[in-house]
């Protein structure tokens, strides 16, 4: 659960460039907020906003410009929108691949994925390969590869956007329970507002061009979130209007 | 249980690929027979058939040796750069080298190896290392930025990296650059045996041409046909086929 004490990560006024040879481009622009520890927190806004360029900051999988990040986490993950399977590996050994490199021995690892296969309600498609599975499918291991190293901070990159209605909802129903059990910080990307309201403790609104946040708005519905309550319509209305004013 | 449903469309694309490779084995089927015949009836010499096989084990040794270094170099430079940051820096500089014609650089190999068999396997390595280089180098530098950056968050850092996420990458790009080296390693071999008179396939044609033997020429050209043929459809075909089986998106 939230812990309001602590902190997972802290942006002070982080700034990103995509520079050449020729030109300066900034993506990002003094970016600062900070997610509590256990926290289901959301970046929303439109595209070129650098919200994918903000995860992988986040990561230091790319440099910042300027700025700090302070990072209170050890362990983290990331699940992607394209899902990033390595196609060379069946579904089992995919979930395992972080176990792997960090050295466990292939029963143990394996054990653990089949475990969090069964998590994910894929157990039965362990040996397939990512190109034989659908695309909810492919983003179940994609979510049971982050699940296996038991992260502590987890980076989702608009998890559902690939996928129809129907396989969404479930997955979106699966991840509360998975971060309710896990007890993780989750920071997720995502462009569909009734979704954002349902999931998130905090969600931070971007503009594009360059990235920069317009607004942050607490959500305190409380949990599980009736979606056809009327506060729950209205948290969608003040984001929607939000949304609509900086587009 | 659960089944694996075949596409309709795919099951169509599986029928027209096993009615060409029928074909394929049919037609060297009859290259084959066809040569049984003539030299039943005495228009190929059984002394031609025993020539041309020396020559073309020869020839084959070199190319198979030539292939295997070219694999080894051209795989682990790839490799190494690609995991590196000099990549980019490099790949201009390799670009420069793989367009100087390779036949130019015969009197080099001359020089070092002497008249050698060695000689044409270096030289032919120099031809098949180009293909096999670039094919994996493209590969890693056109792989998703997510499938990079997942390798790199699930902990492939490091050499590591290079063993459990740049090489089998790069796999599919090894076949085709291998499919290319080899096609190239043909022509460096026989050229250079050729130019060079040392004995193996080239020089065997060579003779026959000169010296009139039309027939030992035929058969020699209906021989490497025929293995030319075979290691594609025994050895190239299947491996195709299972990568991108693995491979597919």
């Amino acid at each position: 659960m939230i812990d309001s004490d602590k902190t997972a990560l802290v942006l002070s006024r982080v700034s990103a460039n995509f520079s050449d040879e020729e030109v300066s481009v900034p993506i990002l622009r003094d970016i600062s907020f900070s997610v509590p520890t256990g926290a289901f927190v959301s970046v929303i806004g439109p595209s070129g906003a650098g919200k994918s360029t903000l995860m992988r900051i986040i990561l230091g999988l790319l440099p910042q410009t300027s700025g700090n990040i302070v990072r209170n986490f050890s362990r983290p993950a990331m699940v992607f929108q394209s899902y990033a399977l390595f196609p060379w590996l069946s579904a089992l050994d995919n979930v395992a691949f972080g176990l792997h490199m960090d050295g466990m021995r292939r029963k143990e690892r394996e054990s653990i994925a089949r475990e969090k296969l069964k998590e994910v309600g894929l157990a039965h498609l362990e040996n397939h390969f990512p190109a034989t599975l659908s695309g909810g499918q492919r983003q179940r291991v994609g979510l049971a590869r982050a699940l296996a190293i038991s992260p502590d901070f987890l980076i989702m990159d608009e998890p559902f956007s690939n996928l129809d209605t129907i396989t969404s909802e479930a997955l979106k129903a699966d991840l509360i329970n998975i971060w309710h059990s896990y007890n993780m910080t989750i920071l997720m990307v995502n462009h569909l507002i009734p979704d954002t309201i349902e999931l998130s403790d905090k969600i931070i609104v971007m503009g594009a061009h360059p990235g920069r946040i317009e607004m942050t708005l607490d959500v305190d519905l409380l949990r599980p979130r009736d979606v056809r309550d009327t506060k729950f319509f209205k948290q969608v209305d003040t984001l929607t209007d939000a949304i609509r004013a900086i587009s | 249980m659960i089944r694996s449903v075949i596409h309709p469309q795919t099951r169509a694309m599986h029928r027209v690929h096993l009615k060409r490779h029928r074909r394929a084995w049919f037609i060297v089927t009859g290259i084959i027979c066809a040569a049984v015949l003539f030299t039943s009836f005495g228009y190929f010499g059984g002394d031609t058939w025993v020539m041309i096989g020396e020559a073309v084990l020869q020839t084959t040794y070199r190319l198979v040796l030539a292939y295997g270094i070219a694999l080894i170099l051209g795989v682990s430079i790839a490799l190494l750069v690609g995991w590196g940051r000099f990549g980019e820096m490099l790949f201009p500089i390799f670009d420069v080298l793989q367009n100087i014609p390779s036949f130019a650089l015969i009197p080099l190999f001359i020089y070092f190896f002497g008249f050698t068999s060695e000689m044409i396997v270096f030289f032919a390595v120099s031809s098949i290392v180009w293909p096999i280089l670039f094919a994996v180098l493209t590969a890693i530098k056109s792989a998703h930025v997510d499938l990079n950056d997942a390798a790199t968050i699930f902990g492939a850092r490091g050499p590591k990296r290079i063993r459990y996420y740049l090489a089998p990458l790069s796999f599919p790009a090894v076949l085709t650059g291998s499919i290319v080296g080899i096609a190239i390693g043909w022509e460096a071999v026989i050229g250079a045996e050729i130019i060079t008179n040392i004995a193996g396939f080239g020089d065997f044609i060579k003779e026959a041409s000169v010296s009139g033997m039309s027939q030992a020429m035929i058969a020699g050209m209906l021989a490497i046909l025929v293995i030319v043929f075979a290691v594609n459809r025994l050895v190239w075909t299947p491996l195709l086929a299972e990568s991108s089986r693995r491979y597919a998106e």
